[in-house]
């Protein structure tokens, strides 16, 4: 009699199907989960879309960086001042027998120049020619917020 | 004492897994992986065979509609609403200023569903973000277009989704 009772306390869990469950389902997850980590870049409002764009004073001078089709830059500057400044493409940290690439180190220091004397400007707005591609329209937008934080997307 | 020697055998004999510690790894595991997945939810995630450029942007931790761009068609919300041919849109499809006609519609039919939804529920607003998940080899005046179009239909604050890097 106390045999059987202590046989019926002696009480184990079959942990053999949980484990299968589990199994599959973290299979399920890993097989569905993403692992590339995507962000999201902010190119600004478009004209006439914010109210409150409209409330604040106008900037002394209007930026406008344009991408041309054969990797060059062209750095305008409206307002107060006026001045075009043209970026030629570069060959430096290319490798040898590739295409000569836009030259963001010039772009950024010209940039810097342009915002240590107009210190209030913090929106640029970025125009591309029809062929660039949206690679570099990205990168282009990428490395100027380094340096001015708002890039709007323009030339529509 | 026969009896206990031969019990003592058997149960020496028996090599048992120990699964209860297997379990609690598992549970932890399951447990890591459900919380990522909810927090994934609401993100942005890019229809097979597209490349999307690198930069370094925020977290994506918004939710707007989706116009992605590859290089055959135009889908809003995973919904194919255009046609490109080389990631270009026809000819025949862009109109005057720069917009393209067919995603115009598409934009305009979501566009009245927020309205609707907006007016019926006063907590819900008509939300001016829209979220581009475009190829990286997509040329400019194909952006232009979609960004005009978008522009056209009120959807005026422009997210570009793109892969988190350096």
């Amino acid at each position: 009699m106390s045999f059987s009772s202590s046989s019926n306390q002696d009480f184990e869990l079959n942990l053999a199907p949980i484990i299968d469950c589990l199994t599959v389902l973290i299979t399920f997850m890993l097989a569905s989960a993403t692992f590339l980590s995507i962000g999201i870049l902010d190119a600004g409002v478009a004209a006439g879309g914010s109210a409150a764009a409209t409330e604040q004073a106008p900037p002394p001078v209007n930026l406008t960086i344009e991408l041309g089709h054969d990797k060059n830059f062209v750095l305008k500057v409206t307002g107060k001042e006026n001045r075009v400044i043209p970026i030629a493409q570069t060959t430096k940290g290319v490798p040898a027998g590739t295409a000569a690439n836009y030259d963001y180190e010039t772009l950024l220091q010209q940039l810097a120049q342009v915002e240590a004397k107009w210190p209030t400007v913090k929106a640029i707005t970025l125009s591309a020619d029809n062929s660039v591609e949206y690679e570099d329209v990205v990168r282009a937008m990428d490395s100027i917020r380094k340096t001015i934080p708002v890039v709007l997307l323009g030339g529509f | 004492m026969k009896s206990k020697f031969a019990r003592k055998r058997t149960e020496s004999d028996e090599m048992s897994l120990q699964i209860t510690s297997m379990a609690d790894i598992f549970t932890i595991l399951l447990v890591f992986l459900l919380k990522s997945y909810a927090a994934s939810a609401m993100t942005v995630t890019p229809s097979a065979g597209m490349s999307l450029p690198q930069a370094f942007g925020q977290d994506s931790a918004i939710d707007a509609l989706k116009v992605e761009i590859s290089e055959k068609s135009v889908n809003v919300e995973g919904q194919s609403v255009a046609t490109l041919e080389g990631y270009r849109f026809n000819q025949s499809d862009i109109q005057a200023n720069g917009t393209s006609q067919s995603l115009s519609k598409a934009l305009d039919r979501e566009r009245q569903r927020q309205v609707l939804i907006a007016k019926a529920n006063s907590d819900v607003k008509v939300d001016p973000r829209i979220i581009v998940i475009s190829d990286r080899h997509v040329p400019y005046s194909t952006v232009k277009s979609v960004l005009a179009s978008a522009a056209l239909n009120g959807y005026t604050d422009f997210k570009l989704a793109v892969v988190k890097g350096e």
